[in-house]
C-alpha cells in the first residue's frame, strides 16, 4: 500500500522545507550580528569617584566634533548624593556589543567596527529615526534644523576633526573614532597618548575617564575593571555596553 | 471652457466636493513644500517623540487599507466570486491607503532626497527593512491590481479601445496577484506591529500581542471602510451602485472579526496588569487612567469595538442601512485612534537608565499646525482620489461582472454626457 504524495502533500511538505531553510538563516544570521571581533576592543571607564561634573568634557567634545550648541553627545547627569557628595553620571555612546540601533537600522546605517565602535554612516542614513525610539540610553539626537555658522565651542574647546553632519540625519558619539584611528596609523598607542584618545578622556581635569584596549590585558582599562568593581547601564537589557562605570565608595 | 459650464460645475454637488478637497490639498501642499524645504523644525516632534502625527497617519492609512488583501484572497483564492465587485472597491481603497502613507513617510523621513536607498541599502535585520519592502512590492501589486479598473474609464474606452481591452485583459493575473497580495500584507500588516513590538527599550511596546492585534484591526478596519465607503457613495452618486446583500454579509463578517481582535485585546491588557515592570505598567495607566484613556475606553474599547460588535451580530440593527454604516464607521475610527494611541504610548513613558531602581519620566506631543495642515492635505489627497475613482472608475458599480466579459468594442457608454464624439 504505497500512499502517494498528493500535489498538496507535496506543496505542503515544499512550503514547510522552505520555511526550515529561511528560519535556519535567520538564526545564523542572528548570531553573526555582534559584528567581527577585531584586534582592538575599545572601551571606557568613568570613575563616578572622580568625576565633578565640570562639563570641561561636553565642550571639548562639541569642538572636536563640531556638534551644535542644541545637541550634545555626551551629557554630564546629575546622579543623586552618595554621603555629601554630589555624584555625577556622564553618558556617551555606550557603544553596546548588541545595539538596538544596528538591528533596527533599515538602511544598514548604523554598523560595527570591528574594534566595537557603532558608526553611523550620515551619508546613507534616511532619517527615519527608528534608532532614536529603539536607543535605550538616548543617545542619539536628531537634526532638526541645519547647524549653519560658527560652533562657539570653537577654538576655545578644540578644532573639528569630522564633517559637520546635515539636517535630517540623527547623531551620536562615536568614541572620536577619528583620533583613534589617526593615532593608531602615527604608531601612537588609544588611551596612553593624548592625541590617539578620544577628546572627552583627555580633557577630564580629575581623570575622572580612562580608554583602552580590553582586548590587552595590560591596558589601563584592564587592569582597573580587574581590580575595582564596575557597572553598566541597563546590564538587564543585553546590550553589552563599552562604557564602564566605576560606583562611587561610600567609604572613601 | 466656457462661464456656463463653470457654473453648473461649482453649484453642483460635485464642484463642491472638489472644490472643498482642492482646498484641503492646497493647503496640505504648501505645508508640506514647507516641511521639505525648511525641515522638520517647524514640526512640534522631539528627540523623545520622534514619530507623531504623520507616522500615525501613515499607520492609519495601511490599517484602512488591509481589506484589499483579505477580499481579494477571499474572492480569487476561497472563490467567493460574488463578493468581486467589493474586492475592486477594496483595491481601490487600498491603492488610495498605501500612497496616502508614502506621502506622509516623504514628509517623516529626514532626508526625503534618499528614500531610495530603502531600496539599494538592505538591513534585513530591520523590521522597518521589511515593512519597507513590503509595502514597495505590494504597492506594485495594488496597481497591477487597479489597471483593470482603469478600463472603465468612458473616455478611454471610447477614445482607445484597444488599450482599455488590454488593460481589462490584466484581469486575469488576478488569482496570482492575490496570492502575492496576501503573502506581501500577512507579513507587513503585521511587522508593522511588530515595529513596535520587537523594542526592548520600550516596554509597554515590547510584547509579541502588536503584530497579531495590528494585523487582526487592518482586516477589521480595512473591510469596513471599503462596506462604509461604499454605501455611502451609493447615498450620494447614481455611479455607485450597489448590492446591498453583499455588504450585509461582509459587515457580518467585519463583526465576527472584531469579536476576535477585543478577544485578543482583553488578554493583552489584562496580561499587562500584572507584575510591575518599570516603563510598562505606567504605559498601561496612562492608556487606562491617563492622557490616553478618553481614547482608549470610549473610541477604541466600547464605541470601536464593543458597540459595533453588537449593531453588526445583531440582525435587526445590522438591516438597518444608516446603522450598519455608523458601525463600520466606528469601527475604522476605533482602529485609527487605536494606532495613534499605540505610536504615541511608549513614547511618553521613559524608563531612566541611570543606576538603581528603575524610573520613570514623561513626555509630551501635541502636532503642530503644521503638522496638522499636511495630514489634512494627505486625507484629502485619498477623498478626491476615492472620489474620482467613484465618478470615473466604476469602483463602486457591483454591477460591473454582471455585463462584464462582454469586450470592450462591444459595450456602448452606458453613462458619460461628457464622452467627447470620435471624429
Amino acid at each position: 500500500m504505497t500512499e502517494k504524495i498528493g500535489r498538496r502533500g507535496f506543496l505542503m511538505i515544499a512550503a514547510a522545507g522552505a520555511a526550515g531553510v529561511a528560519g535556519l538563516q535567520l538564526v545564523r544570521k542572528a548570531d553573526a550580528s555582534e559584528g567581527v571581533q577585531g584586534e582592538h576592543q575599545w572601551a571606557m571607564v568613568i570613575d563616578q569617584n572622580k568625576c565633578t561634573g565640570c562639563g570641561y568634557c561636553v565642550m571639548v567634545c562639541r569642538a572636536h566634533n563640531d556638534i551644535s550648541p542644541e545637541i550634545t553627545w555626551n551629557p554630564v547627569l546629575a546622579a543623586g548624593r552618595v554621603g555629601d557628595k554630589d555624584v555625577y553620571l556622564p553618558r556617551p555612546c555606550m557603544q553596546c556589543a548588541k545595539a538596538p540601533c544596528v538591528d533596527v537600522c533599515m538602511v544598514g546605517a548604523n554598523y560595527y567596527r570591528p574594534d566595537g565602535i557603532v558608526m553611523m554612516d550620515y551619508n546613507r542614513c534616511i532619517g527615519c529615526r527608528y534608532c532614536e525610539v529603539a536607543c535605550p540610553y538616548g543617545a542619539r539626537s536628531f537634526n532638526w534644523k541645519e547647524f549653519d555658522g560658527a560652533n562657539p565651542a570653537v577654538p576655545e574647546w578644540g578644532e573639528p576633526e569630522v564633517d559637520r553632519r546635515p539636517r535630517g540625519v540623527p547623531e551620536k558619539c562615536s568614541f572620536c573614532y577619528q583620533r583613534i584611528d589617526r593615532g593608531l596609523a602615527l604608531g601612537l598607542k588609544p588611551g596612553v597618548d593624548r592625541e590617539a584618545t578620544p577628546a572627552c578622556v583627555g580633557a577630564c581635569p580629575t581623570r575622572a575617564r580612562l580608554f583602552g584596549d580590553l582586548n590587552d590585558p595590560h591596558s589601563e582599562v584592564s587592569v582597573i575593571l580587574k581590580e575595582h568593581p564596575s557597572y553598566r547601564l541597563r546590564e538587564d537589557l543585553g546590550t553589552g555596553p563599552r562604557v564602564y562605570y566605576l560606583p562611587v565608595d561610600s567609604e572613601a | 471652457m466656457n462661464i456656463a459650464l463653470m457654473k453648473t460645475f461649482i453649484t453642483s454637488a460635485w464642484g463642491k466636493w472638489v472644490i472643498l478637497l482642492s482646498i484641503f490639498l492646497a493647503l496640505g501642499a504648501t505645508a508640506g513644500l514647507y516641511i521639505l524645504t525648511q525641515g522638520l523644525a517647524a514640526t512640534n516632534l522631539t528627540d523623545l517623540v520622534p514619530w507623531g502625527l504623520w507616522i500615525a497617519i501613515d499607520l492609519s492609512s495601511i490599517a484602512i487599507a488591509g481589506g484589499a488583501f483579505f477580499l481579494c484572497a477571499g474572492v480569487y483564492l476561497l472563490g467567493l466570486k460574488k463578493y468581486e465587485p467589493v474586492a475592486r472597491t477594496a483595491t481601490f481603497v487600498g491603492l488610495a491607503g498605501y500612497t496616502m502613507a508614502m506621502l506622509a513617510l516623504m514628509l517623516d523621513i529626514g532626508r526625503p532626497d534618499r528614500f531610495w536607498h530603502a531600496l539599494i541599502y538592505w538591513n534585513k535585520h530591520s523590521l522597518l527593512w521589511e515593512v519597507t519592502m513590503c509595502v514597495m512590492l505590494y504597492l506594485t501589486v495594488l496597481l497591477l491590481e487597479v489597471i483593470p479598473t482603469l478600463s472603465s474609464f468612458e473616455w478611454l474606452r471610447t477614445r482607445y479601445p484597444w488599450l482599455a481591452s488590454r488593460l481589462e485583459n490584466v484581469h486575469h493575473i488576478a488569482p496570482y496577484l492575490a496570492i502575492a497580495g496576501l503573502c506581501l500584507s500577512m507579513l507587513h500588516q503585521s511587522s508593522l506591529g511588530a515595529v513596535y513590538g520587537v523594542l526592548k527599550s520600550r516596554p509597554i511596546w515590547y510584547r509579541p500581542d502588536v503584530a497579531v492585534l495590528f494585523i487582526m484591526s487592518a482586516v477589521a478596519a480595512g473591510m469596513a471602510l471599503t462596506v462604509f465607503a461604499s454605501m455611502l457613495s451609493a447615498r450620494l452618486t447614481s455611479r455607485a451602485v450597489i448590492k446591498d446583500e453583499l455588504l450585509e454579509r461582509v459587515a457580518y463578517f467585519i463583526g465576527w472579526i472584531m469579536v476576535g481582535y477585543l478577544y485578543f485585546r482583553f488578554w493583552d491588557a489584562l496580561s499587562m496588569n500584572y507584575t510591575y515592570q518599570a516603563g510598562r505598567t505606567e504605559g498601561l495607566a496612562i492608556l487606562t487612567s491617563g492622557v490616553l484613556s478618553f481614547n482608549f475606553w470610549f473610541l477604541e474599547i466600547l464605541l470601536g469595538a464593543v458597540v459595533p460588535i453588537i449593531l453588526l451580530l445583531n440582525k435587526k440593527t445590522r438591516m438597518m442601512p444608516a446603522v450598519r454604516m455608523l458601525a463600520l464607521a466606528l469601527i475604522v475610527a476605533g482602529v485609527v485612534t487605536y494606532r495613534w494611541d499605540t505610536n504615541l504610548v511608549g513614547q511618553l513613558v521613559m524608563v531612566s537608565y541611570l543606576p538603581g531602581e528603575l524610573a520613570v519620566s514623561y513626555t509630551s506631543y501635541r502636532p503642530a499646525l503644521i503638522e496638522w495642515l499636511a495630514g489634512m492635505g494627505i486625507i484629502a489627497y485619498g477623498l478626491m482620489l476615492f472620489s474620482v475613482g467613484v465618478r470615473y472608475l466604476r469602483v463602486v458599480d457591483h454591477t460591473i461582472y454582471e455585463e462584464a466579459h462582454v469586450t470592450v468594442a462591444k459595450q456602448a457608454p452606458t453613462h458619460g454626457q461628457t464622452v467627447p464624439t470620435q471624429p
